[in-house]
């Protein structure tokens, strides 16, 4: 690549320690804290005491937490589901237009990912309400309005409509890198449109396609400003669960039990995206 | 356009936008509507809730003396220890080069609310109440990944002879990566800068479990009145927000082009 490597004194701890300790003090202390605080033993006046107990994790084996984890599962499994199909073929037209069209339709893809949650769920609310544009529509025509939101359906309409610009970053990425060659190469042979997407760019297209799945899925089973606001107190998920029992209950050592096996499940989430991302960028520069 | 995609691509992708738009445009339409409900379409026209919305000192300080001066100071920040950092990844060859990456990187992957969490429960243990600085110091963690994102895509698409060059003609080289390089990524740098602001202007996960009485950022706010039920005047203080973050968005994109938007 560009630089050569130069073995010289080590100038560049100089350069990454700065950036390096701040991590250190602000995000990996705060995490080895909540570890530690998942195994301390809660008490109702204190809010914890130092004794260590496995109780926090045993005790979420219950039916009310098993209840919220599914669900939490579930949400983040259709809303996955619901950006493939609308971020596969979005995807696949943004790498394959004119550069102009590219860059206008990439504006308004990641302007509304830029814009706050709270905002983009705001509009929703808006579309479903129970004054809102759908039910305006229904009531006009004489019919009974519909309750669209506080429920499942309304989560994974606002969760996946949130994160559909994760899912179609990386599966551009991936679909740019496929020639056109071999798809024209495809049709001159013969190949029905559905035989060369199957045959040809489902399979190319991969890496990107299971790293925005995972990104997806990893940013919906943690969101939190959704389901508040759009699912209400009937679609209780984990992040709720965490925040109610932080900022609310005070029940500290709880609380980080759950964000403990979160932070495990989403780390090994991007632990694979990362290889995968590597890969790709690898054979890149092999080609 | 590539005749060869089927008849059906276009408008699906059409549908898509219209999807992923209209939560949006139909904000911007209640904001300039007369009715005290969301109403949508408005029937008539009017600014009432700009009057509203800047008439409420408690929002015009969340947008003013916090959301704005956060994203800044946030961006700020990331960019000094971004900057450096991203430097120090790409021009330096060193054992675990690529694990330091992934871990300058590791803020993107991390769910904000569990970061808040962490930060939340680490603040308290050691007594710190909640203020702008101890949030600001949070969000300088999650913007600085955005900076190094920037400015290494700038730096590898950097070609080396150039500095070779300066040097070759007395420079040292410290001196030709200030007056050669340093310029000449100036793009990446500015770009990086906006989406670390835009990233703390919009973030809402952190600062739900850090930010104190004193500073409830705009999209804080907007949150506690939609719980609440508030009047367009959110609308309003929405619209500002995606106007803001689409003038940034538009000028990072068409006057930088950047190459790192993930």
């Amino acid at each position: 690549m560009s630089t050569a490597p130069r073995r010289q004194r080590p100038y560049w701890t100089a350069l990454v320690l700065p950036l390096a300790l701040y991590l250190v003090v602000f995000l990996v202390i705060p995490f080895i804290h909540i570890v530690v605080l998942s195994f301390y033993t809660h008490s109702p006046t204190r809010i914890w005491t130092p004794e260590l107990t496995t109780a926090n994790y045993v005790g979420l084996a219950d039916a009310s937490f098993l209840t919220v984890l599914l669900r939490t599962l579930r949400l983040g499994l259709f809303s996955t589901l619901i950006c493939v199909l609308f971020g596969y073929p979005l995807a696949y037209f943004l790498a394959r237009a004119q550069r102009r069209v590219a860059l206008i339709g990439l504006f308004f893809l990641v302007m509304p990912l830029m814009v706050s949650a709270v905002i983009r769920t705001f509009g929703w609310l808006v579309i479903l309400g129970r004054n809102g544009l759908v039910n305006g529509a229904i009531t006009a025509l004489g019919l009974e309005r519909l309750p669209l939101l506080y429920n499942e359906t309304a989560v994974v309409i606002g969760l996946a409509n949130v994160f559909v610009p994760f899912m179609v970053l990386p599966l551009m990425a991936s679909i740019e890198r496929i020639n056109p060659a071999l798809e024209e190469a495809a049709r001159n042979l013969g190949a029905s449109w559905p035989a060369t997407f199957r045959r040809v760019i489902l399979p190319l297209s991969r890496p990107g396609l299971i790293s925005g799945c995972l990104l997806v899925y990893s940013a919906a089973i943690s969101a939190f400003v959704v389901p508040m606001l759009m699912g209400g107190a009937r679609v209780r998920v984990i992040g709720r669960q965490i925040y109610d029992q932080l900022l609310i209950s005070y029940q500290w050592p709880n609380a980080s039990a759950i964000a403990t096996l979160l932070v495990i499940a989403t780390t090994s989430l991007a632990f694979v995206v990362l290889a995968l991302m590597r890969r790709s960028a690898r054979q890149e520069q092999g080609a | 356009m590539n005749r060869q995609m089927p008849a059906l691509l276009k408008p699906f992708v059409m549908l898509t936008y219209v999807l992923l738009l209209a939560p949006l445009a139909i904000v911007i339409a209640v904001s300039f509507g007369a009715s005290p409900t969301y109403q949508f379409p408005p029937t008539e026209l009017s600014l009432k809730w700009y009057r509203g919305f800047f008439g409420n000192p408690e929002f015009v300080r969340a947008f003013f003396s916090v959301s704005l001066v956060l994203g800044f100071l946030a961006a700020v920040f990331a960019s000094l220890l971004g900057v450096t950092a991203a430097i120090g990844l790409v021009r330096f060859r060193f054992r675990g080069r690529e694990a330091l990456e992934a871990f300058f990187l590791a803020p993107l992957f991390i769910p904000e609310i569990l970061f808040g969490a962490a930060l939340y429960l680490t603040y308290a243990r050691l007594g710190i109440k909640p203020s702008m600085t101890s949030l600001l110091l949070g969000h300088v963690v999650v913007c600085a990944p955005f900076v190094i994102r920037n400015v290494m895509a700038g730096l590898v698409g950097l070609d080396p002879r150039l500095e070779e060059a300066a040097m070759s003609l007395g420079a040292s080289r410290v001196q030709a990566f200030m007056k050669v390089a340093l310029p000449l990524i100036q793009s990446s740098i500015i770009s990086g800068f906006i989406f670390a602001f835009i990233i703390s202007f919009s973030d809402i996960n952190l600062a739900l479990f850090i930010a104190g009485p004193n500073s409830t950022t705009l999209p804080v706010y907007i949150f506690n009145l939609l719980l609440f039920e508030g009047d367009p005047s959110v609308a309003a203080a929405s619209t500002l927000q995606i106007v803001i973050v689409g003038l940034l968005i538009w000028l990072v994109q068409f006057l930088f082009r950047p190459r790192a938007l993930l």
